[in-house]
């Protein structure tokens, strides 16, 4: 087991928690147990996808962004705003008034995620380009997929396009360019994230791969969506005319995102909903996907319009999004600077790491006979796959007893039917 | 082949986990599920990755050529702690030519099974390349088996 402690934004308040089991059954990389009668996350198996959030009926998973206030210990506040964000705003509200409005909230500037999205369709078809023998490459953008690479996938942590997300590009390239142009030293600057997913929270926290930490905080879109409607109201009537960038939205949605990306010499495909993304990295892994360059792939439904931390419903979102990519215009941005910081390496980042949870035993003697007790339980086990014991399944369960972490006691159904057994007698 | 090979395909020594799948005549929605846990059984040992990704390749295409071309088979797969072996045993109609069958792109894949994207004729040489030893023993008219070992180191 790993040594490191494994941050994430994911809460669960014990007092709320019924101990139903809903998020053991969604959890993709069965990181959650009910025991005595509360739900605990394994942080080594967790890679933050936020099924579970989304799952809890009980409010007893919730996320954790930053409280907005940790701004004012900056004297420059910029934020970045993903692009799912202005999905989440019924059609009267303009693109425009919903960026003004984060303004609003206490920003001295605001970036968009969309300014930099040409400039990484081009990084990205120049990457695969130089990395045909690493084929295909899968996009490392979506969080919870790089780290469901490094639990489930360790083989393929070399095919992830190994340089920064855009959210990240932007913070580096503004963090630079402000400072030089407010007279103010790189601390003094905070960089804040608007962002749709517990994943993005967690990144901001502990980014995987990043040569140097990046972001001062991240706060939620659900978190701040109050506040901002407040404002839109107020100011809906009299908006300012702020620069916009509609066709850089297409970050948002994984399958507008792989269109863009796939050309002549390029085939791309597109890949959404964490199921989705695990059957596909393990045909990956046999190289049954070989025919394609990239593979764009998004832990939540259509991409980022379909993180837990957003307000509308994802096909809505993506439907709005697709609107204003179609309607409006995009104030061009000059990306010579990014262009030659990229040719320098500077969005380059370190090699992914594992972080292996399949393993029963590092010897692979002991964990055959792991796996042999595995069996032996299971073939004890009911086979119902009920989830009452807390485990997510009854192989779950035999192989949580094998590791020490349950007992065969945990089982309901062999306890009723023991009962039963003894009523009889 | 070497005598150590062949001793390999009938150790006397019991294998330590079995696995056993049955796979029915052109059933293309599950044919590949014996193989997909194969795989995970053994990231839960600890195989290398490498060595993890020839095993599914190999034991893959066997499972599609026995949905394929036979009628229906199972398959069967020996765990040790040094090599897997697997065993696919079919039901007929045999094949009449194995040099033939082990030519690249040589198929006799029908029409539904190319159809359905199979049938390139590249299953046998597939699992020749990637499998350590291969042994064919089949007749035109009579039942298949195909097996294959891999080492784990």
């Amino acid at each position: 087991m790993s040594d490191i402690n494994y941050f994430h934004a994911i809460q669960i308040l014990e007092d709320n928690c019924t101990g139903c089991t809903a998020c053991v059954r969604v959890c993709p990389t069965e990181a959650i147990r009910v025991r005595d009668g509360k739900a605990t996350i394994d942080t080594n198996r967790c890679v933050d996808c936020g099924n579970c959030v989304a799952v809890c009926k009980f409010h007893a998973i919730i996320p954790s962004s930053d409280p907005l206030d940790i701004i004012h210990k900056f004297k420059y506040k910029i934020a970045i705003i993903s692009s799912s964000f202005f999905g989440q705003f019924t059609e009267d509200i303009s693109y425009g008034v919903a960026k003004q409005a984060v303004l609003e909230l206490g920003f001295d500037e605001v970036a968009e995620e969309a300014m930099v999205t040409e400039f990484m369709i081009g990084m990205i078809r120049d990457y695969i380009r130089a990395n045909r023998d690493k084929r295909p490459t899968l996009s490392s953008n979506c969080p919870a997929v790089v780290r469901l690479i490094q639990v489930q996938y360790p083989a393929l942590l070399p095919n992830l396009f190994h340089q920064e997300a855009p959210m990240s590009i932007l913070t580096r390239f503004l963090r630079d360019k402000v400072a030089q142009r407010e007279k103010l030293s790189e601390s003094e600057i905070g960089i804040f994230l608007i962002v749709p997913c517990v994943a993005h929270v967690t990144a901001v926290h502990q980014p995987e791969g990043a040569y140097k930490h990046l972001q001062d905080g991240a706060f939620s879109t659900g978190m701040i969506y109050g506040k901002v409607r407040e404002i839109v109201k107020r100011i809906q009537n009299d908006p300012k005319d702020i620069d916009t960038y509609p066709q850089g939205l297409t970050w948002a949605l994984s399958g507008v995102q792989a269109d863009l990306v796939d050309c002549e010499d390029i085939r791309a495909l597109s890949v959404n909903g964490v199921e989705n993304v695990m059957d596909i990295l393990s045909k990956v892994e046999d190289h049954y996907l070989d025919q394609y360059d990239y593979i764009v792939l998004r832990s939540c439904t259509n991409g980022c319009v379909g993180g837990c931390l957003n307000v509308e419903n994802p096909f809505v979102a993506m439907s709005r999004i697709k609107k204003m990519i179609k309607e409006g215009e995009s104030k061009d941005i000059n990306v010579d600077e990014l262009e030659a910081l990229y040719a320098k390496g500077d969005f380059a980042v370190v090699p992914l790491t594992p972080r292996p949870i399949m393993e029963l035993d590092k010897d692979i003697k002991h964990a055959i006979k792991k796996m042999k007790r595995i069996n032996e339980f299971l073939t004890m086990l009911p086979g119902l796959n009920c989830s009452a014991c807390g485990s997510p399944t009854c192989y779950a369960l035999a192989e949580d007893i094998v590791q020490g972490k349950a007992t065969i006691d945990d089982c309901v159904i062999l306890l009723k039917r023991q009962n039963k057994d003894d009523d009889e007698d | 082949m070497e005598n150590a090979l062949k001793e390999c395909f009938s150790r006397a020594q019991e294998a330590e986990v079995t696995l056993e799948f049955d796979i029915p005549e052109k059933d293309f929605n599950n044919a590949g599920k014996g193989s997909s846990e194969v795989k995970n059984l053994l990231k839960r040992l600890g195989v290398e990755s490498d060595i993890l990704r020839r095993i599914a390749v190999a034991s893959y295409e066997a499972e599609i050529n026995v949905a394929a071309h036979s009628k229906g088979g199972k398959m069967m797969s020996l765990i040790y702690d040094d090599m897997i072996h697997i065993k696919f045993e079919d039901m007929g109609p045999g094949i009449g030519d194995i040099a033939q069958a082990m030519i690249p792109g040589f198929s006799t894949a029908d029409d539904l099974v190319r159809e359905l994207g199979f049938g390139a004729g590249l299953g046998l040489p597939n699992i020749q390349r990637n499998s350590d030893a291969l042994h064919i023993s089949s007749e035109a008219g009579e039942s298949t088996l195909v097996e294959f070992l891999i080492f784990f180191t």
